[in-house]
């Protein structure tokens, strides 16, 4: 289903006008541009690193959603809603709340959680939803606002709109609630799938967030994709240390007969179905509380629980990779396969590690970057 | 930064220059140098006024015997106010540049109501009365007066200045109007009549156009300017139609009778001064016969511009002997004034030409041609002798005498039309008298044969070729400059929409149009963010419009996106609605402005950025063609310059329609889309008189769009344009450092800019 409608409905593209950027080469042939166009887009996600720079690790981030009438333009296949709903899955550190806008008004679809599972699923009922009426950016930032207000000082507080329509009903003056979230420290970035409107190039400029509009759906996805990276920390926020458990899984295994199935402290509250009652779990290594899912914040004695893993997620963006050097294919000497695939080196460009100088192909050098974060042959060379 | 334009050192106040910036000094130096007049065009924020002045003062400075004084003529208070801080900051960089404090003064002169600063008078909200009341308090015999009586009241500035101010001159610098008027508190001096005793040796004056081109004005205030100056004429393109509004005259009823009760007035002050002092009286009649001789003398030496009003012949005679005596020359402007409100008795409209006009006056009324001629003159003469203090009630009558001057005078060039009623209102009796000038020509002749240079300069000039022509002059340079551009921020659309017929408003088959012209707009508003402007081609065809799109349903969709506002012919409800549609882009509710080509909106209101992001021109604006006044004009034009009527009717549309579509791009950094909704504009004769600017972007691929390809190459735009932009995005191309403007390279390119006509 997801893939589907990406080539379906192709005829709806009504005129976009893709062979403007075509050009002919000299004997007349668009081969080349095409692969320069695709070359190009491959690699158009550029490391810029930060280099020492504090970044706020942790993030309270929401997201604000518009879900009003214009979420239902077919400029983004099928609509704007389906697309976007389709992008915003992804998984990162840090505690991330949902609100909608329609009709005026804004609603919280979910709150402020660390865990994905969560939002994914409140989405996925989103996605059927209907959209109508305007949104209203001074509601939704307003009800950003209570949820954010009390977050801690060290974290980064921030909010992500993303904004179809080009218009906004405020009961109120909007500036002044800028100023208020400005006071707050909380960053405002903006994601607009059709046009600059001018009210969000102050609200970001004024609270230090990015504002950006989209240009087709893989520039969405790319937008996306920058503000999973963490922003560098504002340096009046104070740094203080955060006492974290780190709880073993326990499976008491189905031999034992003395285990009881038990509650885990999250699902108490929660309406949503579920199983209920489970074997093992994670237990909080200060009040033994029991979980079935990490990333959560105790709700006995309010300690953060992770796992290692979701640090080590992190931990990337604090020392990120550098960048592959890239140069013709035509100046390299030795090898003619990619030391990580082991495929024939054939794009035009062929990317080195500075530090163990092997060689990449464009493929390979992506995914080190995107996903693994580390250099798999530094890793060898280096025990 | 330090330029070298042609051997002639040019200190630019910025650190980075646009290239036409620097293609358009290069013209103008070769202009200046020439001695020559130049029409240059170059699109509205690419800082046109900085090259201007940058250039002109370092031409003063290096060649200070060959261009004594700028005179830089400007449109509104607002646009004189923003040369003077341009000017401002081109000698700060001067004096910082140079180290040393140099001496130029450069100020800016506007009317009494902006300049005042009595406290009583200034707080009076028309322009008139604050002439009328600072008349009544400083005219010289009012003063002369005040020694026998000292308890009659006085203007304290305008004593001061008159007993100190004219020893010292004003001190060096550049001031604005409220400097001059600062400066005039603190002295005590009354600032208007400082400014204008200053002007004589100021380096450079900012003013209105009017000062100089209306003669009424221009007789007063610019007579005594030095013949090497250089005049620029900013934001040009409508200055034919200024000229020939300052030489025309409309005459009603009204006027005539309010003129009535002005001789009234006159002669019974002239019997009660005849029985007090008739020496006065007699001293007058003595001069009139010795004649103008003084004028004469002094335009000969070339020390007085001359004005158009006041010609030559009547200089070097005196005063014709049946109206030189006050009784008789009041007797004669009675029966003047007896026969126009005869010719306004009629149930026709009457065309003629000013001879025609001469002769039947002297056939019904015996009035001769050349009593008329002084006319305008004598009443000044006589005005002066009566001691009247209040000239502003004279208004009336002076206007029937500046009628009769020009009427016997020009014998070319103008047309009489009588019509008994308006078109609109054919029921309603309101006669009115147009005598029309149609040639403007007549208004700026002074002005080009006395100034060395005279520069005219807009955005929009297009096609540069028929202003020489209409404005009868030979310019040395006419040159088009295009905008280098790091990004396309302009997209000019042409929608065909099956057009109708001439801008005007036809019953029958208008209604698809009108549902098309609904539906473009209705697509426009869900698509494009913040502020749109849509020109229509006149009142009554918006109204029209609006209507039908209220019946259709049309505008409440259009709501459901925007606000709606619509421009009035009433200046207080359409300011109040332009701050409203301001207000409502400002805070992202979205608006759209529904105004009217040739209204107050289209010329002189800028919408930057997010207050424009599209403008859309429904229909093309042709000049109301069954007016008569303009048929004669169209007329005249094709006899004397050759110039087909639609050659004119087209150029002048075309120029309005630039201007509209012009609000929205107001710099390099803004961006805006043009919707022209009319197929019409695909065709070469219209697309050929856009702009260069304009024209340049206009391919191909985007004339005769439907609604939907529209909708989508907008859509394309305003994604592209929304990407970030930065300052070193331009560096280098469209934005220059002093080493890149250097390279040969740029060179060749910078020559590529100018387009010589």
């Amino acid at each position: 289903m997801d893939e589907e409608p990406e080539r379906a409905k192709r005829w709806e593209g009504g005129y976009e006008r893709t062979w403007e950027i075509l050009k002919e080469d000299e004997s007349g042939s668009l081969k080349a541009t095409v692969e320069e166009i695709l070359f190009q887009a491959k690699r158009k996600r550029v490391f810029e690193s930060h280099g020492q720079v504090r970044l706020g690790m942790m993030r309270h981030l929401c997201v604000v959603i518009d879900t009003s009438r214009t979420m239902e333009d077919q400029d983004l296949k099928p609509n704007r809603l389906t697309s976007t709903l389709k992008v915003r899955k992804r998984g990162d550190r840090g505690d991330v709340g949902i609100i909608t806008t329609k009709n005026k008004r804004a609603e919280k679809l979910t709150d402020l959680a660390g865990n994905p599972k969560k939002h994914i699923a409140a989405l996925r009922n989103a996605k059927d939803s209907t959209c109508g009426g305007e949104p209203s950016l001074y509601n939704s930032l307003n009800l950003a606002m209570q949820t954010l207000k009390h977050m801690p000082a060290h974290s980064s507080k921030e909010v992500l709109i993303i904004l179809s329509s080009l218009t906004t009903c405020d009961p109120a003056n909007i500036y002044d609630l800028v100023k208020t979230l400005k006071a707050l420290k909380i960053r405002v970035s903006v994601i607009g799938l059709s046009a600059e409107v001018r009210v969000c190039t102050v609200l970001t400029r004024e609270t230090g967030g990015s504002y950006h509009v989209i240009l087709d759906e893989s520039h969405f996805r790319e937008l996306l994709m920058f503000h999973v990276k963490p922003p560098p920390a504002s340096a009046s926020s104070e740094c203080s240390l955060i006492r974290m458990g780190f709880p073993q899984h326990t499976i008491a295994s189905l031999s034992d007969q003395d285990a009881k199935p038990s509650f885990s402290q999250a699902h108490l509250d929660s309406t949503s179905g579920g199983p209920g009652l489970s074997l093992g779990g994670y237990f909080c290594p200060q009040c033994h509380a029991k979980y079935t899912e990490l990333p959560v914040e105790c709700k006995i004695c309010g300690l953060t629980l992770v796992s290692a893993p979701h640090l080590a997620r992190s931990f990337h963006h604090l020392f990120p990779l550098e960048a592959f050097q890239e140069s013709p294919l035509e100046l390299h000497q030795g090898e003619r396969f990619c030391v990580a695939c082991q495929g024939e080196l054939r794009d035009k460009s062929v990317f080195t590690c500075p530090w163990c100088c092997s060689v990449f192909c464009v493929e390979c050098d992506l995914f080190i970057h995107d996903i693994l974060h580390c250099c798999p042959s530094c890793i060898h060379s280096r025990p | 930064m330090k330029l070298n334009i042609e051997g002639l050192l040019v200190y630019f106040p910025y650190d980075y220059i646009y290239p036409e910036q620097y293609s358009y000094m290069l013209e103008l130096k070769r202009t200046l140098d020439a001695k020559g007049h130049g029409v240059l065009e170059m699109p509205s924020g690419t800082g046109k006024t900085i090259s201007l002045l940058s250039l002109i003062v370092a031409y003063q400075r290096a060649y200070p015997l060959e261009v004594t004084k700028l005179i830089y003529c400007s449109r509104t208070v607002p646009e004189i106010e923003k040369v003077v801080e341009e000017l401002r900051k081109l000698m700060e960089y001067y004096s910082k540049e140079a180290g040393e404090k140099n001496n130029f003064l450069a100020l800016a002169l506007s009317s009494r109501k902006n300049l005042c600063v009595h406290p009583e008078v200034s707080s009076l909200r028309f322009g008139k009365e604050v002439d009328g009341k600072c008349h009544s308090l400083t005219a010289s015999y009012i003063r002369a007066q005040r020694h026998s009586n000292p308890s009659l009241p006085s203007c304290r500035f305008y004593e001061e200045f008159d007993a100190l101010g004219r020893q010292v001159p004003l001190p060096a610098g550049v001031y604005n109007l409220d400097d001059l008027k600062d400066f005039g508190r603190r002295k005590g001096w009354c600032p208007y009549y400082l400014a204008r005793y200053s002007i004589v040796h100021a380096n450079i004056i900012v003013y209105s156009y009017h000062y100089l081109l209306d003669p009424k004005i221009a007789d007063l205030v610019s007579k005594e300017l030095a013949k090497k100056s250089v005049v620029v004429f900013d934001e040009a393109h409508n200055i034919d139609n200024v000229c020939i509004d300052s030489m025309s005259v409309n005459i009603t009823r009204r006027t005539l009778d309010r003129s009535q009760a002005n001789v009234e007035t006159l002669q019974s002050t002239i019997l009660k001064i005849k029985e007090t002092d008739a020496a006065k009286l007699k001293e007058e009649y003595r001069r009139l016969v010795e004649g103008l001789k003084e004028a004469n003398v002094a335009r000969e030496t070339d020390i007085y511009m001359s004005n158009p009003v006041l010609p030559d012949e009547v200089l070097q005679e005196a005063v014709p002997g049946s109206i030189r005596t006050a009784e008789h020359f009041v007797g004669f402007m009675k029966r003047f004034l007896e026969y126009l409100k005869a010719r306004l008795r009629i149930h026709h409209v009457v065309q003629e030409s000013a001879p025609q006009f001469l002769k039947d006056i002297s056939e019904k009324v015996c009035i001769d041609r050349k009593p008329l001629r002084f006319c305008a003159e004598r009443l000044r003469s006589l005005l002066r002798t009566l001691e009247i203090a209040d000239i502003a009630d004279f208004s009336a009558i002076t206007l029937i005498s500046n009628f009769a001057t020009l009427v016997s005078t020009y014998s070319k060039g103008f047309t009489i039309i009588i019509e008994p009623f308006e078109d609109r209102t054919p029921t309603i009796a309101n006669p009115v008298l147009h005598f029309s000038c149609m040639d403007p020509s007549i208004a700026i002749k002074p002005v080009f044969e006395r100034f060395q240079s005279v520069i005219i300069t807009s955005g929009t000039l297009s096609p540069l070729d028929i202003y020489p022509r209409i404005l009868d002059f030979h310019p040395v340079t006419t040159a088009s400059f295009t905008m280098t551009l790091a990004r396309t921020c302009l997209c000019p659309l042409v929608c065909n929409l099956r057009n109708p017929q001439h801008g005007a408003f036809w019953e029958g088959g208008e209604g698809p149009v009108i549902r098309n012209y609904g539906n473009l707009l209705l697509e426009m508003s869900a698509i494009v963010p913040d502020g749109i402007v849509a020109f229509f081609t006149s009142y009554i065809y918006m109204e029209n419009i609006v209507a039908s799109w209220y019946e259709q349903g049309i505008l409440e969709n259009v709501q459901r996106n925007k606000l709606i506002f619509i421009e009035t012919p009433d200046a207080a409800e359409t300011s109040m609605a332009l701050e409203k549609y301001q207000e409502a882009c400002e805070n992202g509710r979205g608006a759209i402005l529904l105004s009217v080509a040739r209204g107050k909106v289209s010329e002189g209101i800028d919408f930057v950025h997010h207050f424009g992001r599209a403008v859309i021109m429904f229909g093309v604006p042709y000049v109301y063609t069954q007016s008569r006044i303009l048929k004669a004009r169209l007329e005249y034009l094709r006899d004397q310059f050759q110039i087909r009527e639609n050659d004119f009717l087209t150029f002048d549309a075309m120029r309005h329609a630039a201007q509209c579509v012009g609000r929205a791009i107001r710099g390099k950094t803004d961006y805006g889309l043009m919707i022209f909704a009319d197929k019409r504009y695909a065709r070469a004769d219209k697309r050929g008189k856009l702009p260069r600017w304009i024209q340049e972007h206009l391919t191909d691929g985007s004339l005769n769009l439907t609604i939907d390809e529209t909708v989508q190459l907008s859509k394309h735009f305003l994604r592209q344009m929304a990407q970030p932009f930065k300052q070193e995005d331009q560096l280098g191309l469209s934005l220059l450092t002093l080493e890149q403007l250097q390279s040969e390279e740029m060179l060749q390119k910078i020559a590529q800019i100018a387009h010589q006509v």
